[in-house]
């Protein structure tokens, strides 16, 4: 047994950025993580993070944007927030040794992005994650914090009404460890790797979200998920946003920009919503070119595509065999970034006294509907920090007035103990195939009613199925096997989720578009769904109103 | 076509030493080994063993030895291998020890990360006014401002801010081979990053003299591996040859190999030769010269006796004149 002030399940961006807040406090904190902290998914952020510097822009209007963007679901109290203390998060990350590329005048140089009506998101080239991840984990390490990495947490547990710590695997060792806690974060990220075709790490199993709902805190929004417009053909791989922002094209078979007819104004920077269901009717109507569509930067000229693009360059070459200087890349979209998680405030607190999260676990909800480019990696920051200081007020009045226990410990051992001896015959590696191929092509970019039906059929079968996994791996010493088999039973409880949301919601509102629905329904869909389980493992819904403090809703247009 | 794949076992709970198991993969366009791996495990044995997370080239979690040459799996087409082996042989990286199967142990790599102290020591004085601040209505936020040029080593493309961890160039370093406490080229070229950066104010400039001792900077053998291997086009012997300049133009020459360095150039100055006892004493002192003494018996049994005078070469004035150029005059 392990105890500690603060555990902060999660080393990317989010979690790290807590870590620091505490840590400079001087707070007894520790991190834990089913990787090392750079090999989280949030080094993978290419093109930007946004904030108002400029002096014709304003932080206001980085608020309108990001309210309309939202198709008004997100919480303004919250967005407001988000955008007015941007400038300053990223000021103090620059200070902290991140490293933007520069403007003339030598300020942080800023480029534009889908749906915001200024150039506004920060860069490093396009590898922003990886700068701001690093440059993180490296105060990380200042502060001296204790990392527990490759440790694969499986419950948060709770007494009394509060958080009293979590059941972590340590997965070199093949052991179980119990973590006691006055203060859990989990900053556990998205889900991506519920659907084939995803732009996510295979660590993105939404585990964070399905250890959360099992303990009994909801779960919000889940039906919107983000399907990113340019994610290469043939493995999802990202072609960032930036790539548009620098002036790329979208274009059909005829050689057409075709984001003329969907969005005569904002063309291809469009928020991404808009651009993955145009590209989408571009192909299902027979103008893709082999299931997909084009994404032009020759006319950018090799100097800028080395200079503001290379990671792109690299990853058409490596994994498309294409060349953009010479050629156009074939893209289409691809299951992204998880709009819903869990329902926090903007403080990052949750339905448990001494329960936190933030970034993309989290749904506070500054996204709502549809989250703008350039507005999560911000989100990771400012409510990471926001969350530290808010664990550091409560540690000073959090009492022991709770027990950690013990037979969780040895509860979760069992459980995976009789994985092991299973002799079942189905390898959760082709379930996962099944299920992500299911995903992609029933509760995707357009969703109908009766597709739906048979996903959660599908679903259904696949937790039967599940029963009967075998693993060939018995071993303690790093069994990824295991772990893994326990990942895709958090990405089946998520897939439902996901599902019976969007089958509930019958609108369409941002990425969550219905062709049996086809219109927003503010007189009945202005809110959040919030799904738990009941007793019996069912998941339920309930409501909770949408925060509306300066923008009253307008029809969406661009 | 179907292809095969020929991979590492190891795990210590069952065998006593590694083996390797053949597994035959049904190919498809663009399938990179890490797919094949990850073919192999869901579908043909779940026992396999290798990291991964972002299967495109940044989080640096999946190099490997692949046809004997350390690269990242997700970043390695299958075709292109078969087509010049025929076969894929995987293998754990070297310099490490294995825990099971293609997973190495790196806690000692990440040990010599921290120890460079990876983070910015101060900070310059016109940064200060960056503090937080939430902007009320109206208000503006007005930032530093650094000149474009004061960050043109940590912008570009391929320079160390770039470096993904992945270990690569550890695993190939010949300096580690020697010296398994030689901090080697990726903290290395991390330590570059910082003392490049305008904003560290490292005022006793305690990064150059802490890497001068002994497992910094100076026990690179220059074997040129790390810039080789490197999958992000990093070249971390280039750092390391920056900070050999900066330590001895800042007059940081306590080392055995910054006075080697300077020993050589000062030899060469005044004689247009390389005075081989005087650089060996120069750099290691009696020790030094006590230790170099088995090599130099072996040499000499061979014929190969260094001079004990040295006459100034013929073309002298021009060592001097270029000497002159390179601003070295001072070092002699
Ligand atoms: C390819 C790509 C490009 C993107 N580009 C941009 C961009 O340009 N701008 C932008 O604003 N946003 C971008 N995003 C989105 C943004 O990067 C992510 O939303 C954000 O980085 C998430 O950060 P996080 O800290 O919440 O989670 P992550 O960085 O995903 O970290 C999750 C952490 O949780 C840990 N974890 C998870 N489950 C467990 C468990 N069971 N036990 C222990 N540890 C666990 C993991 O080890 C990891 O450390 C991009 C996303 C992708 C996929
Ligand atoms: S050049 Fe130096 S740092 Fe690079 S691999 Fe060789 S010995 Fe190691
Ligand atoms: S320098 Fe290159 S090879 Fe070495 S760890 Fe960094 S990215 Fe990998
Ligand atoms: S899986 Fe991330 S670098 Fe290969």
């Amino acid at each position: 047994m392990l105890k500690h002030d603060v555990v902060i399940v999660g080393a990317g961006l989010a979690g790290l950025r807590a870590a620091v807040e505490l840590r400079k406090k001087g707070i007894d904190v520790v991190i834990v993580s089913k990787v090392y902290p750079t090999r989280s998914h949030s080094g993978a952020a290419q093109g930007g993070v946004n904030a108002a510097f400029d002096e014709n822009d304003s932080w206001e209007s980085h608020f309108f944007d990001t309210v309309k963007g939202s198709d008004y679901l997100g919480d303004q109290d919250a967005i407001e927030i988000l955008t007015s203390e941007a400038p300053g998060n990223i000021l103090e990350l620059q200070s902290m040794g991140v490293v933007f590329n520069r403007n003339d005048k030598g300020g942080i140089a800023q480029r534009p992005f889908g749906g915001q009506s200024f150039p506004r998101s920060c860069y490093y080239a396009d590898a922003v994650g990886h700068m701001m991840l690093h440059g993180l984990f490296d105060n990380v390490l200042k502060y001296k914090t204790k990392i527990l990495y490759e440790y694969f947490v499986t419950s948060l547990l709770t007494d009394n009404g509060k958080v009293s710590g979590v059941v972590a695997y340590d997965i070199k060792n093949g052991k179980f460890e119990g973590i006691a806690a006055k203060a859990v974060l989990f900053a556990t990220g998205g889900y991506g790797q519920v659907y084939s075709s995803n732009t996510n790490a295979l660590i993105n199993t939404g585990d964070g979200m399905a250890i959360s709902i099992n303990a009994g805190v909801p779960l919000m929004d889940m039906e919107f998920v983000q399907f990113h417009p340019t994610t290469l053909k043939s493995t999802g791989i990202l072609v960032t946003e930036g790539a548009r922002g620098e002036g790329a094209y979208l274009l059909n078979s005829l050689g057409v920009r075709f984001m003329s007819k969907y969005a005569p104004k904002a063309m291809e920077l469009a928020p991404r919503d808009v651009v993955a269901r145009a590209e989408q009717t571009e192909i299902n109507e027979g103008r893709g070119v082999d299931g997909a569509i084009l994404l032009d930067i020759r006319h950018l000229g090799k100097e800028r595509i080395m200079e503001r693009l290379p990671q792109i360059m690299q990853l058409s070459i490596d994994f498309e065999g294409v060349n953009p200087i010479h050629e156009p890349i074939p893209i289409r979209p691809g299951a992204h970034y998880s709009m819903g998680g869990i329902k926090t405030d903007y403080n990052g607190r949750t339905a448990i006294e001494g329960y936190y999260s933030a970034g993309e676990s989290a749904c506070v909800s500054v996204h709502g509907a549809n989250r703008l480019g350039g507005n999560s990696l911000l989100d990771t920051v400012v409510f990471g920090r926001r969350a530290g200081i808010d664990i550091a007020e409560y540690l000073k009045s959090a009492a022991e007035d709770r027990k950690f226990d013990e037979s969780a410990i040895k509860r979760d051992e069992e459980k995976f103990e009789q994985l092991k001896k299973s002799a079942g015959k189905e390898r959760h590696g082709l379930l996962k195939s099944e299920l992500q191929e299911e995903m992609r092509a029933n509760v995707g970019v357009f969703r109908e009613e009766n597709a739906m039906k048979k996903a959660l059929d599908k679903i259904g079968e696949l937790k039967e199925r599940a029963k009967n996994i075998g693993i060939d791996d018995k071993s303690k010493t790093f069994n990824t096997d295991i772990v893994e088999a326990f990942e895709f039973s958090n990405i089946l409880l998520i897939a439902e989720v996901i599902t019976r949301g969007a089958i509930l919601r019958k609108e369409s509102r941002g990425a969550h578009y219905r062709t049996d629905f086809p219109e927003r329904d503010d007189s009945n869909w202005l809110k959040h769904t919030l799904a738990t389980l009941d007793g019996k493992g069912n998941i339920k819904f309930d409501f909770s109103e949408v925060a509306i403090t300066k923008f009253k809703p307008q029809p969406r247009t661009y | 076509m179907e292809f095969k794949v020929r991979a590492y076992r190891f795990n210590p709970e069952t065998d006593e030493k590694p083996y390797y198991k053949e597994y035959t993969v049904e190919d498809y366009p663009g399938m990179t080994v890490l797919n094949a791996l990850i073919k192999i495990k869901s579908e043909l044995d779940g026992t396999l063993s290798f990291r991964r997370s972002c299967r495109s080239a940044i989080c640096g979690s999946c190099a490997m030895k692949i046809n004997g040459i350390t690269k990242l799996a997700c970043k390695t087409q299958v075709s292109l291998e078969i087509d010049k082996f025929g076969i894929i042989n995987v293998e754990p990286l070297a310099n490490m020890p294995v825990i099971r199967d293609l997973i190495v142990d790196q806690e000692v790599f990440f040990d010599k990360i921290k120890a460079i102290k990876p983070y910015l020591l101060g900070q310059r004085e016109d940064a200060a006014h960056n503090i937080f601040k939430t902007l009320k209505e109206g208000e503006k936020i007005s930032q530093p401002v650094y000149d474009k040029s004061e960050f043109k080593n940590l912008t570009g493309n391929e320079d160390t801010p770039n470096c993904i961890l992945c270990e690569c160039c550890y695993s190939e370093c010949g300096g580690v081979v020697g010296n398994k406490d030689y901090l080697g080229p990726a903290a290395l070229a991390k330590l570059y990053r910082y003392v490049e950066d305008p904003r560290d104010i490292d005022k006793n400039g305690s990064r150059l003299v802490n890497g001068s001792m002994p497992n910094g900077f100076w026990d690179c053998v220059h074997c040129q591996s790390c810039e080789q291997f490197c999958p992000k086009g990093i070249s971390p012997v280039k750092s390391i040859v920056k900070l050999h300049e900066k330590s001895i133009k800042n007059s940081i020459t306590f080392s055995s190999g910054s006075k080697h360095v300077v020993s050589i150039a000062r030899s060469i100055g005044e004689t247009g030769r390389l005075d081989e006892i005087k650089v060996a004493f120069e750099s290691g002192g009696v020790t030094g010269l006590l230790n170099d003494l088995p090599v130099a018996f072996g040499a000499g049994l061979k014929g190969k006796i260094p001079p004990l005078r040295l006459k100034l070469i013929k073309d002298m004035e021009d060592i001097r004149l270029a000497y002159k150029e390179l601003d070295l005059e001072d070092k002699l």
